[in-house]
């Protein structure tokens, strides 16, 4: 451990809130009228794993930290275009699970801007369930 | 923007000889894109930063086997960039530990493009 972490540790604040119980995971909902290639339909998610984390890293560390520590978990669902991720961002939110889009940067493929991929959690797959349980794996 | 080629980028190879659905690509890319940022973000803090900032680059490219994808591992480790090698925990598709996805970066994207640049896009 390198002199910084270590008086981070020391200094850090403890983890405080409600320790997520459960299953968790990280959804990505993949905007499915774009008709994007496979290999950037990966680039796109892995933009809003990253993303997830780093938010999470703010704003939900204690879920960032349990969801790393079991694995990773993700999935990978369709979603039928924009306006249906941005009605089931607003789901989430309600649900107060963590969200985020990623807009593409249309270098190649597709548009400039066009809403490629909402990425939900890492929540627990009992909150995630009502969002995204119907929706179809990709 | 400053000179495109000096932006951070990283990249995502997959194992093509695995026939794995999109689905399944999708989220073991993503599991290499998080490990190497979280692994690059100790060693290579101002570099992460700077990736982020020019909008996060990354590229998806595949090779044929196992073989392949693990020479390139030890070429960019010995070219020093961050790698990370994807097991799966074999829950679905494969496997338990297939090595199915190797991600490089963020790094140089000259480095990276000397180590890839013959690789077929995914």
């Amino acid at each position: 451990m390198g002199l910084r972490s270590f008086i981070h540790r020391m200094t850090a604040p403890r983890l405080r809130g409600v320790l997520p119980g459960g299953d968790l995971k990280m959804v990505f909902v993949v905007n499915h009228s774009l008709k994007m290639g496979k290999g950037k339909i990966a680039a796109q998610v892995g933009h809003g794993a990253v993303q997830s984390v780093m938010e999470a890293g703010v704003k939900k560390p204690e879920y960032l930290e349990a969801w790393l520590a079991s694995g990773q978990k993700k999935i990978c669902v369709k979603g039928d275009d924009a306006d249906h991720l941005l009605r089931l961002e607003s789901q989430a939110k309600q649900n107060h699970i963590l969200t985020s889009c990623v807009r593409d940067a249309g270098h190649t493929q597709i548009p400039s801007g066009s809403f490629t991929i909402l990425a939900l959690g890492p929540a627990e797959s009992d909150a995630l369930e009502p969002i995204t349980g119907t929706l179809k794996l990709l | 923007m400053a000179s495109t080629a000096d932006e951070p980028t990283m990249a995502l190879i997959v194992r093509h000889d695995l026939r794995l659905s999109v689905g399944k690509i999708a989220v073991q890319c993503a599991h290499a894109a998080v490990s190497c940022t979280l692994g690059a973000r100790k060693s290579h803090t101002r570099l992460v930063e700077r990736w982020r900032q020019t909008g996060a680059r990354k590229i998806c490219l595949k090779v044929e086997d196992l073989q392949a994808l693990q020479r390139l591992a030890g070429q960019a480790q010995s070219a020093g960039l961050v790698t990370h090698l994807v097991k799966d925990a074999g829950h679905t598709e494969v496997e338990p530990g297939t090595i199915t996805v190797l991600g490089i970066g963020p790094g140089p994207r000259r480095s990276i493009d000397a180590l890839v640049g013959e690789l077929k896009p995914y």
